[in-house]
This record gives C-alpha cells, structure tokens and sequence, in this order.
C-alpha cells in the first residue's frame, strides 16, 4: 500500500520558514516517520503577505465608497462643493419611517413626491416607488411563504362536503389529507370543519403519548422554540 | 345640556392666598380640623370668598388663648409652616414654579389623603383637577401626533406617560421624599401619605363609572374595547370599587394570606406597600399641576405638562403585540385596496450553516412595506409583517404636530383638521 505524501501548509505568517531551504530540510524529521523517509519533491512556493508597514498601510488604503464622492470631486479634486452626504450604515430599517405607500392621501410628503426627487441618487436607499429600476427587480426575487397565491374557489357546497367528510371518518379524512383533496389550507379546513371531541381527545392523547417519551433535551427544544416564537411576535427578538 | 365651567372648578382652591394666608391660619386651622365633616362641606360652599372663612376664625377663635398646642396630635403640619420649610422652597425653586403659587398651596399638594383626611387639608381636590389636565394633554398630543395607534396602545401609552408608575419617577426626579409617618410635626416639604391608615372616605378617582359586573368574585364578563371606552377609566381600567371600609393594612395582609407565605420584602417595602406609595407620588404631581392651574392659569399648566411629563421618553413600538401578524398585513391591504401582500428574499447568508441570516422584505405591488432579518425564513417573513404593521400603526403627520389645545389662545392660527384614521385593522378581545 503505498502511502499518500500530503504537504502541510506552510505556516502563513512566516515567508522565511517556507522559502529557506535549510528549515525545509529539517521541518519533515517532526512529521511522521513516513514523511522522513521520503524525498520533498515539492518546492516551496513563495506567497506574498504584509509583513511591512508599508505594504499593510497600502493595503488599507481602499477608495471611499462612492456615495461619498461628489459629482464634481471626480472632474476636480481641489473644488469642494457643498452637498449632503447620505449613506447611512446598513441596519434594521426603523418602523418610525412610514413607507410611502402608507402615507395618507393629505400628508404632504405624498404630494410632495419625496422619494422620487430628493433620494433618487442615493445608493443605499432605493425607494420602490421610483419606477424605472424597480418594477423588473422586484418581481425577480424570490418569494417566501405559501408557493401559491390564494384561491377563492371553494363553493358552500364543497365545504359542506367536506364537512361530511370529516364527520364521516376523521381518521381516514385528516385536516391533511382534506386540504390536498379540496386544494386549499389547512387552515381553511380548520375553520370550516370541526371533529368530535373523542376524536380531538384522542389526538390530544396520541400528542402527549408522543411527547411523553421525549427525553429532556427533545422537551426543552421544543419549550424553546415556542418560547423564541411567542417573543418573535411580542417584538422582543 | 348644562356647560362645565372649568375655570369655576378651581375657584375654592385659591383659599391659600399668600398674603391672606399667613397670619391667621394656625388657629383657624385647628378649628377647622376639629370641626365636623358637615360643617367642613358648608364652609367650603360659603368660601367662594376666601374673607368669610377668615371671619369666622377670627369671631370664634382668635378670641380663644393662644394656647400651646401639640403638633403631633395634627394629622399634616400647619400651613403657616410651609413658610419656615427649606425643602418646600427649595422644591419650588427647583420646579421654576411661578411666584403666584404660595408655598402654602405646594405644601398642601404633598399631604395624601391617607396622611389627613380633611378635604380642605389634603390634596385631593388639587390632584383630581391635576389629573384631568395631564391625562388630556397625553391623550390628545398622542392621538394628533400618532393618529392610527390602537386603543389598548393609546390606553398603554398614556398609562406610560401619566400613570402611577411613571409619575412616581416624576415626583422622584424631582428630589421629593416621604416622611417616614404623617403628622403634625414633619417637616412640610416632605410627602406624607400613609400605609397603615384605613382606605379614606374620599380618595382620587378617574372618570368613569362604577361596573357592579367588576367586583371581583364576578368573572367572565364581556369587556370589549368600546365598553371600556365608554365606562372606565382614562387608562382603560375597570374603576376601583373595593369598599372604603377595608383598610390598606387589611389588603396587605390579604395579599399575604393569598399566597400562603411572608410577605416578599424588596428595598422598598412589599409591592403593596410599593403600590401605595406609587399612587401617592402621583397623587402628588397631579395635584402640583391642579395648584399650577388654579395659580397660573391653563397655559401655565400645559406647558407644565409639556415640560415634565410629555418630554419624556417613550418606545412606542415596544408596546404592540401580534397574534398573527401576516393575516393583520392582508387584511389592511385589502382595506385599503393595495395589492396583496408578498413576502420576497431579499439577501440571505449561511443558508446551510448554524446561524443563517434572511433578510425578507413585504412588497404590495412594486412597494416595500417592511424588511426585517431574521435566522429562518418563516421568523424573517413574521417579523418583517409585523414591521409592516408597526410602520402603518405608527404613522405620524410630524412632530411639530398642532393639538386642539393649541387653539385656546388667543390669535391662534387657523385650525387644520387633523387625521382621523378608519380605526383599527383587526380587534382582539
């Protein structure tokens, strides 16, 4: 069986270790034996690092970003022009900024037509009223959520079926199967549909006869997650 | 329909006069106080010229001999010593209080009901006119200023910025103290109120209206929110109608017998003993408000208000809560005619990784109306609908916003109507 040679990586902040030739030679007798033993074939490749001062300050120096350049500090740099900088750091958009559409008709940032006008050259902000960019991008994305839009194709007559359905045998027409028979949630089919209580008693039964053989890490997840939800809807996550 | 005359209201508080006040109060007050309520009643009545009163102390009892009597035996200190107190003065130096408020009249704002039960002795009466004033003020610069909130998020806002808890810090902000007992011989600039003192007959109530449904052994009755605007009381509580009997010493022991254990004692008593002060405090600041407006006028008191109460901080959005946000969002937007809403991935990282992050926005249309981040996609597209929910509850004209009051003085600019909002989207309970 032939062993496979495998070459560590040289340590990267050092560029003298893997360049010299005399450290190369000493560095296989602390590997394993079978590193020893065989030739180094390889040779060590030089890579760059910033190792001086110089290099680290020039690396450091990057171009501001290009919201904070002004039109005319391209054309001329010595002309300073007197503009607004807008470019505030990325986080969670506040609730205090209504988005336009829910502004009321009479509010005068409607009429006034804000977005258009003061934020269009803005690179962080893109209000989605201004048409030109959007209107292609927006429908690009993806969604999230239920795949498909809502149907309103259920007549009362289906729902009394399925009402029958459900009275009829309610192991057999579960909430699951009957959304997938009728094409609709199982939301809808909670709401029209109410089992006996035996059959709710005995669902609950199997549930806790479930959960009883949890053990305590498996408890606590679940505690945990429906603790993380309630909070995510109280607003506090 | 009968007006109110509010400015009336206030017309037998300015008794304290500084001038008329000083000399002759320390007789006519311990006549006074062991006079009978009934009599107590008829004197107020004849005072609307505070002259009267001082004529029947002067017949009856400056005749008397100007015997020693014991201050400890008085349920508050006299008024002619509020004149000697340093810390009721520094108290009115430090509020920028107006010259026009006698020290007398500030001495009186800090005597509760449970330390001396003499209406005219006690701050009831200034509290009650106090407590009008500041929940109007909060209440209408809250629904100008954010005209879409909710009722329970109105009732909790204004709990937030005028209930018990939050004057409480007011009154502490202030530098004011409580003595350790009520009595004759405390220092004046001191609150008194006390824990141990049976309920009094007249305690400072809300407006609202007495619900026998409320009493406690009654449970389950409906309380919808258009109920509890029309009967109870500003902050939306059912109002109080545990009878005057009971004492504070028995609720306290009652507390205690409940639970079946010690009372749990905190740095600042038990949480009931923490309640009575609590309410005592704000007793207090209101009735420093009622003193400003019987003083000072209606301007004076608003801007009190302003000043002291309105310039304080509160989250708003911290106070909302959602049973099921998403179902809320499209219900608005079917009541308002925008397009349903989609929740669309806007950028996500570490997908596959321990902690990813998606960032999810809510689109009607081509219009976003919320973006949060959140570790699952189903916790983004929650959160990012109850953003949504928030930015259109919290919407606001701006905050140099004009409020009805603004128009009481004179040469006010003309009135703009302000927005009046459908009301709310979906309502629990």
């Amino acid at each position: 069986m032939e062993v496979q040679l495998t070459r560590r990586p040289v340590a990267s902040c050092c560029r003298r270790l893997a360049s010299s030739p005399l450290l190369g030679h000493r560095r296989p007798t602390i590997l394993s034996p079978a590193t020893a033993a065989a030739p180094s074939t390889t040779t060590p490749t030089q890579t760059r690092h910033k190792a001086t001062a110089s290099r680290t300050k020039r690396a450091l120096n990057i171009a501001p970003h290009k919201s904070f350049l002004s039109p005319s500090s391209s054309n001329t740099t010595s002309q300073k022009s007197t503009h607004v900088i807008f470019n505030p750091p990325s986080a969670a958009p506040s609730v205090y900024h209504t988005p336009f559409k829910f502004l009321p008709k009479t509010d005068p940032r409607r009429r006034a037509n804000l977005p258009a006008n003061l934020f269009a050259s803005s690179s962080t902000i893109q209000f989605s009223s201004t048409p030109t960019t959007t209107s292609a991008s927006v429908t690009a994305l993806p969604t999230v959520g239920p795949a498909s839009p809502k149907k309103y194709h259920l007549t009362p007559e289906d729902v009394q079926q399925m009402r029958e359905l459900r009275a009829a045998d309610p192991v057999r027409n579960s909430v699951a199967s009957l959304a997938n028979r009728f094409g609709c949630s199982k939301l809808f089919v909670i709401f029209c549909c109410q089992s006996s209580p035996q059959h709710r008693d005995k669902i609950r039964e199997a549930i806790a006869a479930e959960q009883a053989r949890w053990g305590p890490r498996k408890m606590a997840a679940f505690q945990e997650r429906a603790r993380r939800r309630q909070m995510l809807l109280d607003g506090e996550l | 329909m009968k007006r109110l005359r509010v400015d009336r209201l206030t017309g037998h508080l300015l008794v304290a006069r500084p001038r008329s006040c000083c000399s002759p109060a320390s007789p006519a007050a311990v006549a006074l106080r062991s006079a009978r309520p009934d009599h107590c009643i008829r004197s107020i009545r004849a005072q609307s010229t505070a002259a009267a009163a001082q004529q029947v102390s002067e017949v009856d009892y400056l005749s008397e001999s100007k015997s020693a009597f014991d201050p400890t035996e008085l349920p508050s200190p006299l008024p002619n010593r509020a004149l000697q107190s340093a810390k009721l003065a520094a108290l009115h130096a430090r509020l920028s209080l107006s010259p026009k408020i006698p020290l007398q009249a500030l001495a009186r704002t800090l005597v509760d009901a449970s330390a001396d039960e003499h209406p005219q002795f006690n701050n009831t009466n200034l509290a009650f006119v106090g407590q009008t004033i500041i929940n109007y003020h909060v209440a209408e610069w809250l629904m100008c200023r954010y005209p879409r909130l909710p009722m329970p998020i109105i009732w909790e806002a204004v709990k937030a910025y005028c209930g018990p808890a939050a004057l409480f810090q007011v009154a502490r902000s202030w530098g004011v103290e409580h003595a350790a007992a009520p009595g004759g011989e405390v220092d004046p600039g001191l609150l008194q109120f006390s824990v141990h003192n049976p309920k009094p007959a007249v305690t400072l109530v809300g407006l609202g209206y007495k619900r026998v449904e409320a009493e406690p052994d009654k449970r389950h009755w409906r309380r919808g929110i258009s109920n509890r605007v029309v009967f109870d009381d500003d902050f939306g509580n059912a109002v109080d109608i545990t009878p005057n009997t009971e004492t504070r010493l028995d609720l306290m022991q009652e507390d205690t017998s409940d639970q079946q254990t010690e009372p749990v004692y905190t740095s600042y008593g038990t949480h009931r003993t923490r309640e009575i002060a609590e309410e005592a405090h704000a007793t207090f600041v209101r009735a420093v408000v009622g003193a400003i407006y019987a003083h000072c006028g209606r301007e004076s008191a608003k801007a009190f208000v302003k000043a002291h109460i309105l310039s304080r901080t509160l989250d708003l959005a911290r106070l909302f809560r959602f049973a099921k946000p998403t179902v809320e969002l499209a219900t608005l937007c079917a009541r308002e005619d925008f397009d349903a809403p989609v929740a669309r991935l806007l950028s996500e990282t570490g997908r596959l990784s321990r902690t990813p992050v998606f960032v999810v926005g809510i689109y009607s249309g081509k219009d976003k109306l919320g973006e949060a981040a959140g570790p699952s996609l189903d916790a983004a597209r929650l959160k990012a609908a109850i953003n949504a929910l928030k930015a259109w509850y919290l919407y606001s004209p701006g905050d140099k916003v004009r409020v009805p009051s603004d128009m009481l003085v004179e040469g006010a600019a003309k009135w703009e109507p302000a927005h009046i909002d459908l009301g709310e989207i979906v309502t629990s309970h």
